[in-house]
């Protein structure tokens, strides 16, 4: 594991009874990095976080955060890590404030008040009401503020922006950016593709407890399908076009416009289509979300 | 490890004061009711001495008539006889939900994800239980000791009501760590707290029983309320009874921080088992045969994919209406 890697988990596995969970995961998170990670509920996300943590323990493989493995000393990882919990529970009948005031002292009072209240009115966060009468998503901000709060190195984050809504998302989206700005590695869960590609440098994908992909976020959009939708001045014959390498017939609607996906570049396409009567061509990058949608059809496909 | 102390006993403090008040005002009215008692003692022993001697041995009130009218007698049969099986709900109660109880709500996830050793946070919460079964008996204690100064007749000393009440400390950390030790094994806390529960009760009836039918004798031996002395304890502490319990405390303790410091800690039931129920094997039958569901939320569905997210197929609208 070199210098630079903060975070490496090597064939991970984890099974709750019959239930296998992990199956055999394998991860590298660089420093600095801003680092998603992706997938439906169930694949095995949280179950991976909670390993990093030693809240629970895989039944085989090697993990290292920040170089420390965190069977052998889980207090000293537990030290430099920001952890937000998937299904954030606090004891409801504590303040805001207290809450808070509580984690910290938990963490032996590191974390400097001033930024505290500096987060919890970004985030609009009011500290005096119990916990048990905040809304769902003020109960997560109780969440995002107390894994920021002490300035950890490493931010573990599951599912952040749950309950939020866009401002408040955007607002966290900015904090991942400064805490990254300040030195910060930032892995953060999610199965909202957007969310993954507005923040995220670098994206795992997860599937039934196996990485099915890893990559540059930017990458992973650009190589993947596109879409056309071309409109023909007067009805045509598709079929040439349907016949290309890589191209498949989506929809077609009437004989005058059809919806193309093209695998790869879209040059044989373009030189097709000089012998067409085309009066509009669109095409459209697909999101994150339609090629983790993919994934998830073909796994859906194998069963 | 003082953080985790302080935060669970102040999460005590409803507990401490209810039972301990509650109980105090007992002890205090069984005070002033052993004045009026004693008073009328003739007329009392005639009434019990009516009684099946059987009923009275299970009450462990052997010789009633002499020892009933002694104040030792009257607190014993009176409070102490019955307080492990009351106290003993709080301490079944709190020893099940110390660690699992957090567990089972969810928040012990994020609670230990901070720098804090499972080692720590076991103590600092053991530590808590016990101070807070210790405030209960002080403020039974001090009820007695306020009543006993204007009773006429209730004369046993305020150092030697100590004595019963650390018999009874020692069954209730005793019971304490075993529903603690239980939660820790049993898949749930409710499970924990009702064995738990149901071995207080038992070891209450089969030490009660014993005294009447001797073939029970033996099997009382395994009986933790076997070694409880009760009010007798006011003539002097049986000190290995107490020890023995007290070690009996320490190795469920042992067991159950050596559990605790080992396993994994749940959220949303993973990991977890259950006792299988018709019910269960029912659904599990009926969950093979439906298809898998798409976990993905309802706009992410793959049905959506065809025509593209609802972005794509609004633009393809607007599309369709230009044309």
């Amino acid at each position: 594991m070199s210098e630079e890697t903060v975070l490496m988990a090597q064939g991970l596995k984890k099974s709750y009874g019959k239930v296998r969970a992990l199956r055999g995961v394998d991860l590298e998170v660089p420093r600095g990095a801003i680092f998603g990670y992706l997938g439906p509920n169930g694949a095995g996300k949280t179950t991976t976080i909670r390993c990093l943590l030693d809240l629970i323990r895989p039944d085989s493989g090697t993990v290292r955060v920040l170089g420390i493995d965190p069977q052998a000393d889980p207090v000293a990882v537990q030290a430099r890590t920001g952890y937000l919990p998937g299904e954030l529970q606090v004891d409801p009948n504590m303040m805001v404030e207290g809450a808070l005031r509580y984690f910290n002292a938990l963490r032996g009072n590191k974390a400097d008040w001033g930024f505290v209240r500096q987060l919890t009115e970004r985030l609009d966060l009011p500290l005096k009401p119990p916990i048990k009468n905040l809304s769902h998503g003020n109960k997560q901000k109780v969440g995002v503020v107390q894994a920021l709060m002490h300035r950890p190195k490493l931010l573990l984050l599951d599912e952040p922006t749950l309950g939020l809504d866009p401002l408040m998302q955007h607002e966290i989206y900015r904090l991942l950016r400064e805490a990254q700005a300040d030195g910060a590695t930032v892995f953060f869960s999610s199965h909202i593709m957007s969310e993954v590609e507005a923040v995220a440098e670098r994206v795992a994908i997860i599937r039934k407890g196996v990485i099915v992909e890893v990559a540059e976020t930017a990458s992973l959009i650009n190589r993947a399908l596109r879409r056309a939708r071309i409109r023909f001045k007067q009805a045509v014959d598709i079929t040439p076009l349907a016949s290309l390498p890589g191209v498949t017939v989506l929809s077609q609607d009437d004989s005058t416009s059809v919806t193309l996906q093209v695998e790869g570049e879209m040059d044989a396409l373009m030189k097709a289509l000089t012998t067409f009567p085309v009066s509009d061509f669109e095409t459209e990058r697909p999101s994150l979300e339609e090629i983790f949608l993919a994934y998830y059809e073909d796994d859906q496909k194998e069963e | 490890m003082a953080t985790v102390f302080r935060y669970t006993l102040r999460r005590f403090r409803g507990q401490i004061l209810g039972w301990g008040i509650a109980l105090a005002l007992l002890a205090a009215l069984i005070v002033g009711i052993y004045d009026s008692v004693a008073d009328q003692q003739a007329q009392f022993e005639v009434l019990l001495e009516s009684y099946p001697p059987e009923l009275m041995a299970f009450f462990g009130a052997d010789d009633v008539a002499t020892s009933m009218f002694a104040p030792e007698g009257f607190v014993s049969a009176e409070f102490f006889s019955w307080m492990p099986i009351v106290i003993g709900i709080f301490a079944v109660l709190m020893g099940s939900g110390l660690l699992v109880g957090d567990e089972e709500k969810g928040t012990l996830d994020l609670i230990l994800a901070h720098p804090l050793s499972r080692t720590l946070l076991f103590m600092g919460r053991l530590l808590a239980f016990v101070t807070a079964t210790l405030g209960i008996l002080f403020i039974v204690w001090l009820g007695f000791v306020v009543t006993m100064n204007w009773s006429t007749n209730m004369n046993i000393g305020w150092g030697r009501v100590c004595l019963p009440l650390l018999a009874l400390l020692a069954e209730l950390l005793l019971f304490g760590a075993l529903a603690l030790l239980l939660s820790m094994v049993l898949p749930s806390r409710r499970m924990a707290a009702s064995v738990a529960g149901v071995v207080m009760v038992a070891s209450f009836f089969i030490t009660s029983l014993a005294r009447i039918d001797e073939r029970l004798e033996t099997v009382a031996k395994l009986s933790p309320l076997n070694y409880y002395q009760s009010g007798e304890a006011i003539h002097g502490l049986n000190w290995q009874w107490v020890g023995g319990l007290l070690l009996v405390t320490m190795v469920f303790v042992l067991l159950a921080w050596w559990r605790f410091w080992r396993r994994d800690i749940r959220v949303g039931g993973e990991g977890g088992w259950r006792l299988p129920s018709f019910s269960r094997l029912r659904l599990r039958r009926g969950q093979s045969q439906r298809p898998p569901e798409p976990s993905l939320s309802a706009r992410q569905r793959p049905s959506d994919r065809g025509e593209g997210g609802g972005k794509l197929r609004r633009r393809r609208q607007a599309v369709l209406l230009a044309v």
